[in-house]
């Protein structure tokens, strides 16, 4: 199990961060997320792996400057 | 405790008098040669038409100088002010000064928004602006007492040399056993022997029992400064600072909004970018991911070694406590290094505390110089806040060296003796010392890439179409610390920006590029010229633009417009009108912008800038200047030239795929321009029309002398 935006998700072996966003129905709105204290961006979702028991919060990420 | 000395040469007493709706209603004169202090009226048409702030500044500025005056000359005045939501402890990011003079790199207008308690402190002390003229040949400390209802001006002999020092002694000075009723502006040696020193403003940290420091850092105001014989300004203000301070028009109004976003804040951060654990660190990767952080001079957007430099490394680093800029920000984003030991100059081998780094200095004086240490870039970020330097522009500049070093136009012979090749930190942190003393080859660095790329063509026999294209400043002003290449909107963030490319004005990389938010040239229009408004609009009254659009509401995906965070602008409005009572929606917060933004153009083009051909950028900004860049991202050019220019590029070599794409690219930008003029309501060169400026209220007969004598008629 994993908690995705303070909610808990069932986690399965192999899950990249885009498998998790698709599943989630949320694909498009971050191009950041943060798995426990560490970020991932959108150029790297497909090859990062979301570990069991990881916490996730999805970057609406607008700003920066 | 150093030899010094502080003679007392001057004392002006005054009646502090209430500050009501946010303002005190009044500013205060100082003249360095004639020692005159004097108090002036703040007029209704100043707070309806300049609000104050950045305002009030260019106000000031506007009726203190004609076209002819220089940076250097004893007319051009300091500005530094509030606003009149300044020093509100409830709402976040409540705790901005903005300084402003004429930039010594520039020649027009530059601000600064800065953190600390001087602008709060000074504003409470009965004044929303200061303005100091004149040039004293003596050291000067100038101490403003809101408490005791006295301004004096103090000659000095002894003081320590470096920002660091001089604060704590200053601070220790001034107290009276409350050293947090004390805040110090100050430069530093770096700020005197450059063109781009920044200001120092302090705020006392309780906890640690220390002067912090946040820095006004662009465009050289810390130079001026300097050059004025100016030590150091301190403010002296009771601490015990409430909502009620600024006698807001409606109090529960107020504590209402504030409430909403600080709670906020609390909650989302640490589900967000937890800025109050690594400030703006979490940056580093996240634009390397991108190809966004500028590494080797802005050539490329990403190196392998960035992790070294992310908020893993800083989240270690940084000494774990409240690290607000101002009291009871729950964004509190102002973190620091303990006991960190430099290994080179002045403060080799001794402890020392560091305010910083944030993002900008690490992109500046890290990646984008090829260093992937982050104990060099601690260690530049310290030396260039003791100096009093601008980190940006110590990047820039000293990337912009090490590229010419690596390409043959400049040697050792030039150098003096040092290989200033990217990635060489002890060099990187030599030239920082040299600028320091004003010797050596950090004396020609210290006049920044423009004066540089004239310096080097005429002495060194530099090519200078090729340091034309490299050299990363518009108007003077070296860049801010992000790659533009693949960000049309952006490149018009820094090229049309009014005081050179700095992001505070337009920050349009991420919606553009990420969210594709803006896909047409009128919607890359509408874009610059909202988003340079409404962040116009913080320094106009005193605030931090980050609890705005960095922690973003949960909700704010489903709104119409996501990109402006519109549930946050609605509460800005109730801020502005719960504080002042002026009854304001969002798009009256624009409209205030506008009118300062426009008077801003107008003053630029009065100082002899402000045209179309003065919103240019370097084609670095743009594309790719050589074929190695190009080649690196040949998938991207090569679709880019055959989808969207419609160009076989069959057989075409890498020179000639690089000489159309810069053709297209180039060509990109002057439509950009045109349409971004249309939507600002200007003249095809740039000018505001006089439409413009009579629907803004701001068609004085000054303004209108100057549309005139630039061929915008009646």
């Amino acid at each position: 199990m994993i908690r995705v935006a303070g909610k808990e998700y069932p986690w399965r072996a192999g899950m990249t961060v885009a498998d998790l966003l698709r599943e989630y129905g949320d694909p498009e709105s971050c191009p950041v997320v943060r798995i426990n204290d560490h970020y991932v961006s959108r150029p790297n979702f497909a090859a990062t792996l979301v570990p069991d028991e990881a916490e996730v919060f999805l970057i609406p990420m607008i700003a920066g400057g | 405790m150093s030899g010094h000395d502080l003679k007392l040469v001057k004392t002006f007493e005054y009646q502090r008098p209430p500050i009501d709706r946010g303002y005190a209603n009044q500013t205060l004169y100082l003249n360095l040669a004639s020692l005159d202090i004097a108090v002036r009226p703040v007029t209704r048409q100043m707070k309806d038409l300049f609000i104050g702030g950045k305002g009030f500044d260019l106000w000031l500025l506007w009726n203190a100088v004609t076209p002819q005056t220089r940076w250097n000359d004893p007319e051009n005045p300091i500005c530094i002010a509030c606003g009149p939501l300044g020093g509100t402890p409830a709402y976040p990011g409540s705790g901005k000064s903005i300084a402003a003079t004429l930039s010594p790199l520039t020649g027009a207008v530059i601000d600064s928004n800065v953190g600390g308690y001087f602008g709060p402190y000074l504003k409470f002390s009965g004044f929303d602006a200061l303005e100091i003229q004149g040039r004293s040949e003596r050291d000067i400390v100038v101490y403003v007492d809101g408490i005791d209802q006295t301004v004096q001006i103090f000659t000095a002999t002894g003081l320590p040399e470096d920002a660091y020092k001089l604060s704590e002694l200053l601070t220790e000075h001034f107290a009276q056993g409350k050293p947090r009723n004390i805040s110090v502006v100050s430069a530093g040696p770096g700020a005197q022997n450059t063109y781009f020193g920044c200001l120092n403003f302090s705020w006392y940290d309780p906890k640690r029992k220390r002067a912090r420091y946040k820095q006004a850092g662009r465009g050289g105001v810390g130079t001026v400064f300097a050059h004025k014989g100016l030590k150091a300004l301190v403010a002296r203000w009771d601490s015990g600072i409430s909502v009620d301070t600024n006698r807001p028009a409606d109090r529960e109004r107020l504590k209402k909004v504030a409430k909403l976003h600080s709670k906020e804040i609390v909650e989302l951060d640490p589900k967000q970018n937890e800025m109050a654990i690594i400030g703006t660190t979490h940056l580093v990767t996240i634009m390397n991911d991108h190809d966004l952080l500028p590494t080797h001079n802005f050539r490329y957007g990403s190196h392998r070694q960035a992790s070294n430099l992310g908020q893993a490394v800083y989240r270690r680093l940084f000494d774990p406590g409240y690290d607000g800029c101002w009291m009871g920000c729950t964004v509190a984003c102002s973190h620091g290094v303990r006991d960190f030991v430099p290994l080179s100059g002045p403060y080799r081998g001794r402890k020392v505390f560091v305010d910083g780094p944030e993002y900008e200095t690490i992109a500046g004086c890290g990646s984008n110089l090829g260093i992937f240490d982050p104990h060099t870039v601690i260690e530049l970020n310290f030396y260039c806040d003791a100096y009093g330097l601008d980190t940006i522009s110590v990047g820039t500049a000293i990337a912009f060296v090490m590229e010419c070093f690596e390409l043959g136009l400049l040697t050792p012979a030039h150098t003096g003796g040092m290989d200033v090749s990217f990635g060489n930190r002890a060099s990187a942190l030599e030239i920082v010392h040299q600028m320091a003393r004003g010797e050596g080859f950090g004396r020609i660095v210290g006049q920044g890439v423009r004066r540089m790329k004239t310096i080097f063509a005429q002495e060194f026999g530099a090519d200078p179409k090729i340091m034309a294209d490299i050299g990363m400043e518009s108007k003077g002003l070296e860049f801010s610390e992000y790659m533009t290449k693949e960000s049309l909107a952006q490149q018009g963030g820094y090229g049309l920006a009014l005081k050179g490319p700095q992001h505070d004005e337009a920050w349009l990389i991420f919606l553009d590029m990420v969210h594709n938010f803006m896909p047409t040239f009128e919607q890359k229009a509408e874009a610059l010229h909202w988003f340079p408004m409404f962040r116009t609009w913080f320094s106009l009254c005193g605030l931090c633009k980050l609890p705005w659009n960095d922690i973003i509401p949960q909700d704010n995906q489903g709104t119409p417009e996501p990109a402006k965070v519109m549930k946050h602008v609605a509460w800005y409005a109730e801020y502005f009108s719960s504080v002042t009572g002026r009854e304001s929606a969002p798009e009256d917060l624009i409209r205030m912008s506008e009118a300062v933004y426009n008077f801003q153009r107008v003053f630029n083009l009065r100082m002899g800038f402000g045209r179309r051909e003065h919103d240019v950028l370097p084609y670095r900004a743009v594309g790719p200047v050589s074929e190695l860049e190009y080649e690196s991202r040949a998938e991207r050019y090569d679709k880019q030239l055959g989808d969207t220019c419609k160009v076989d590029i069959t057989g075409k070599s890498t020179a000639e795929k690089l000489a159309l794409l810069r053709r297209f690219r180039e060509q990109q930008y002057e439509t950009l321009k045109d349409a971004v003029y249309h939507r600002r309501g200007w003249t095809s060169d740039g000018i505001p029309t006089l439409a413009t400026v009579k629907r803004l209220g701001i068609d004085f007969p000054e303004v209108l002398a100057v549309l005139q004598a630039n061929g915008v008629a009646a």
